[in-house]
Order: C-alpha cells, then structure tokens, then sequence
C-alpha cells in the first residue's frame, strides 16, 4: 500500500507487557524540575542494558501537581516489578534527592505498590519524619536546602513495550528530518520514546552469533549489509531509523505511532522517507500487535 | 432497613449506647431493634423503654442509623464503629466514637469527655464543644487516636490529642490546658486560643494553629529552613475544613520544632 507515495508495508509493530509507573517531580522553579526529570530518565533507553526504559512524559502546571509547583511527569518500565522498583529507588535517590528543591510524588492511583520514599528516607539517618496527609503517606527528609519529600509508595501497573516504527529513507537527512517529525508527533500523555530525541540506529534482532549478548544488530534492515546479508531494503534505501515507543496501555502506544505515521506521511515520499514498516517477532514475542496500515491516518487513501 | 430513634425519656442512670450501630441495626428489623438491650447500671434495658423507632425499608449503600433527642446520658455512642453513618441530632455523653476504625458519626450537639478516644479511622464531626481527653488515650494506653479524622466546630476541652499517634483533628473554636501533650505523631489544626502549656511532651506530630498561637515554650526552637511542599499538603487537605483553615494554603508560615525535652520532632506551624 502506498498512502502519499510511501509504502507502507502489511506488517505489525510487535509489543510486549511490561510494569510502568509513573512519577511526578515538582520543584521550585521549572528548571529544577526538568533538570531532576532528565537526569532520573538517564541512560535509560532499553531495557537491554539500563535495566528500564524511561523518559519524560510531559510538563505539568502547578495546578496540576499536589503541591502547586512547576512539575514533570515521567514514566519508567522493566521487564519485572522487582527490577522496576530498584530503578525506582537508584533513580530518585541519585537524581531527584540530590536536586536542589525536588519533591516526589506517585503519578498514579491504582496498581501495586512499590517503595519510593519508603527506603530514601533512612538517608534522613533518624531525622527523617512520615506524614500522612489525605490519607497518602509521605516522608519528610531532612536536606541541605530544606527538605526533601516524597511519597512513601508508587504504583506499578501493566504497560505496554517495544511499539515502533522504521522509517526507511533515501539518505541521513531523509531520515532525520522524518524521524524528527515523528518523534515530536508522537509525544503525548501516556508514551515516552525512551531513545535520544525519539529515535534509535542501532534496532536490535533478539540475540546475536555470540552468546553472551541477549541482542544484536539487524542486519535485515542495515544498508551497509544489503547485497552481503539478508536484506529487506531497496535499491533506494541509504538510511533507516527506528522509533520505539512505550506507552501506559495499548491504547496510547497505538495512538501514538498513527500520530507518527501521519506526520511521516503528510511531508511525502518527495521528502524522501519512501517506506515505513515496523519490528516484530513473527508475533511469537508479544501479544501487542499494531497492524500498520490500522493505524493508517484517517482518510488516507492508498 | 433504615431506623431512626426519636428519644421519649431521659434515663436517670448513665446508659451504655455502644450497641446502636447503624451495620448491625439496619440488620434488624423494628421490632427487633426496640428489644437491643443497652446496659444501664446493672440491667441491660430494651432501646423500647426510651426511644421511639421509625423505620424504613430502603436500599443504603452504607448503613444509616439515626438518634435524635438529648442524649447527654447516653455513653459510648459510635463506639468501634466500622462502617456506615450515625448520626445523633442532640448531644452525646461521654466516649462518643471510642476506638471507631471507619465510618462516619456525626453530633449535630456537643459530646462530653473521651470524644474520638483511640480511635483508628473514620470520621467524628462534632457541631458543638467536645469534652476533656478528646483523641487522647484511654486510661493505662500508651496511644491515643491512631487514625482517621475528629472535627469539632465548637471547643474542646483539656488534654485534646494526648497521647495521639496518627490522623488528623481538626478545632474551629477553642481548645484547652495541654493541646496535643505527650502528642506521638499526627496533625492538630486549631482556629482558636488554646490554655497553657500546648505540645507539652510532643515527641513528633504537628499542630497548626490558625487563629491566635501561645508563645512557644522554652523547650521549642525556631526552624529557619522552609517547608513549602509539605506546607502545601497540608495546608490544602485542611483548607477542606473551611472556615479560617481555608485560607491556608495562601499564607506563609513559621515553624517551630519540639520538645526538646522528649524528642524535637513535633512542630508548631504558626501561618503568618
């Protein structure tokens, strides 16, 4: 099918189950909190090698956070609950704690939860105080600048992994201008794109020749390998970048690859992205499957 | 089924009230409820011999159970309640709402000593004044009210809070002699003055005072750092209170720590 001379291909995005929370970092001023959000959501691309994947959601008005000040929303996933909540902790507890006038509070309602200030607070070495407000605990820590609070507990619930799309164009600049325009689609309540800017190079196949490596490059869609490995690229094809996107519920992550895919598709093939497909598995991996040309923008005529 | 107790005579003797509960009388139809027997000196005496009942077969989602009439003599109303509302239009006697875990009692009048004592969770609204020991322990208990939420809309009495480990008691009026004493954790908002010696023995816990505060004691410190996030918790959950507590959340505070001659942890909020 080919919508504004792009092809897109009959294929599905392949997605997986994973445990997400959400948190929420307020500060005194709105740069605090952003530079606290950037630095919890730190190396925390794949879950390959970070232990989650993590990234910023959105800003929040002081109206919309519990304590009337300039907030950041962001959103972490694992593979386990158990993994989740240890990032959880490491993460607040190097990156929000040490900011300068952070609090933290539980992004979500419902789910289990997990520790966040529950073990911070022994950083507190005795002076630490637990407050219940509302009927939600929270745990007063006693810092340099005042004191640091955060709630006792995060909720974890399901969410949904490894949404993408592959965007194959003629050259880097193709690419990038695509992938950039994607990507800024794409970024709504409810996903993150856990990679630089939105957008990977090095899409991965699910193990390697080496053992000890859980993931590999996919030669399938390198360009420098076409002619020399199994390729799915055309003749055309100089460049390819891939953008994943982990969302709260199937719902989010399929709303945001359409908002990708229409952005894609509204600059055309003269912009010189000419196919769009996505990974997956065979769908043996995942239960999420986002068929593509379901998700194709509405009224878009092949 | 739903009842209301309309009160015809006043006992001569104190009466144990602690088995009008809204969960275990909407199990029973009238004439099962004008035979609970609430003991009174050594007879247990059938709600009959002093309240009217009017019933009603209605489908509550909670149970509901109302008492109406002076039931100054009545003790122990609301006691271990857990759920559903009671509502007493009138005053209660002494322990109203005693160890209650949930729920809601509300006294359109004044309770006596012991309102809200050991009480876990819930909520105890008193329209009028509440005695002594209100949210405080009972006799030989290291703890006091452990949770859930006393409002008083008139004044309370001495002691309020002694002993208290968690939850949240909300005054608009009055309080008097040794506010919050020997106070272990939890929140005290006043409106009003308070007697002599507030927070004596606060290990940790807060006491607001919205309205007119005491000087602090010697053994209290000034805290010079600031506590906006925590302030704006707690500020907005009591400006749900209304009256001078709604205005909270815009005023700035001082803080003071204390006792230091127990633990240092409790404060004064003093909003400027």
């Amino acid at each position: 099918m080919r919508v504004n001379g792009i092809a897109i291909d009959d294929g599905f995005a392949e997605a997986f189950a994973m445990k997400a929370t959400r948190l929420v970092i307020t500060a005194h001023e709105r740069m605090w909190a952003m530079l606290a959000a950037t630095s919890a959501t730190g190396m925390a691309t794949s879950v390959i090698g970070c232990g989650c994947e993590g990234g910023i959601e959105g800003e929040l008005s002081p109206q919309e956070t519990p304590d009337g000040r300039p907030g950041v929303s962001i959103l972490l996933f694992a593979v386990s609950g158990k993994e989740l909540a240890r990032q959880v902790e490491r993460r607040v507890g190097q990156c929000v704690m040490t900011c300068p006038t952070t609090a933290i509070f539980a992004g979500l309602r419902e789910g289990e939860p997990v520790p966040l200030g529950r073990n911070l607070r022994f950083f507190g070495d005795g002076w630490q105080i637990a407050k219940v407000i509302a009927g939600v605990r929270y745990w007063r820590i006693p810092v340099m600048d005042g004191e640091f609070v955060a709630q006792e507990t995060t909720r974890v619930v399901k969410g949904v992994g490894g949404g993408n799309l592959l965007l194959l164009a003629r050259d880097t600049d193709a690419a990038l201008a695509g992938a950039t325009a994607a990507a800024q689609a794409m970024r709504m309540p409810g996903v993150i794109l856990p990679f630089p800017g939105g957008v990977v190079r090095s899409g991965s196949k699910v193990g390697s020749k080496y053992s000890s490596l859980p993931a590999s490059t996919n030669e399938a869609f390198c360009p420098s390998l076409a002619g020399r490995a199994r390729s799915e690229l055309g003749e055309e094809v100089r460049c390819v970048l891939e953008i994943v996107i982990d969302g709260m519920t199937e719902g989010s992550v399929a709303a945001a690859m359409r908002a990708g895919m229409a952005a894609v598709i509204a600059r055309g093939a003269q912009a010189g992205v000419s196919r769009i497909t996505a990974g997956n598995y065979g769908g043996k991996l995942g239960p999420f499957h986002f068929r593509l040309h379901q998700l194709l923008p509405e009224g878009a005529a092949p | 089924m739903r009842h209301r107790l309309l009160l015809r005579a006043t006992p001569s003797l104190r009466v144990d009230a602690r088995a009008l509960l809204p969960a275990a009388l909407s199990a029973l139809g009238r004439e099962e409820v004008l035979r609970v027997l609430l003991p009174c000196g050594r007879e247990g005496v059938p709600v009959g011999e002093w309240f009217e009942v009017l019933s009603q077969v209605l489908d509550d989602s909670l149970p509901c159970l109302t008492v109406e009439g002076d039931l100054g003599r009545f003790d122990f109303l609301g006691a271990a309640l857990s759920d559903g509302s009671l509502e007493v239009e009138g005053n209660v006697g002494d322990c109203a709402g005693l160890g209650m875990s949930g729920g809601e009692l509300r006294v359109q009048g004044s309770a006596r000593d012991l309102a809200g004592c050991a009480m876990s969770g819930g909520r105890l609204q008193v329209q009028g004044s509440v005695g002594d020991f209100a949210a405080g322990a009972l006799a030989g208990e290291m703890e006091g009210m452990r949770g859930g939420t006393l409002v008083v809309r008139g004044r309370a009495g001495a002691r309020l809070g002694d002993r208290m480990r968690r939850g949240t008691v909300v005054v608009h009026g009055e309080a008097g002699e040794f506010l919050g004493s020997r106070m272990v954790a939890g929140t005290i908002a006043i409106a009003g003055r308070c007697g002599a010696h507030a927070g004596w023995g606060m290990r940790r816990g807060t006491v607001v005072f919205a309205g007119d505060a005491p000087a602090p004691p010697a053994s209290f410190v000034p805290v010079r750092a600031e506590a906006e996030v925590f302030w704006q918790l707690l500020a907005r959950d009591l400006a749900g209170f209304g009256g001078v507590f709604e205005d909270l959340p815009r005023r700035n505070i001082a803080r003071w720590a204390g006792d230091l001659a127990v633990d240092g942890k409790g404060e004064w909020i003093l909003p400027r």
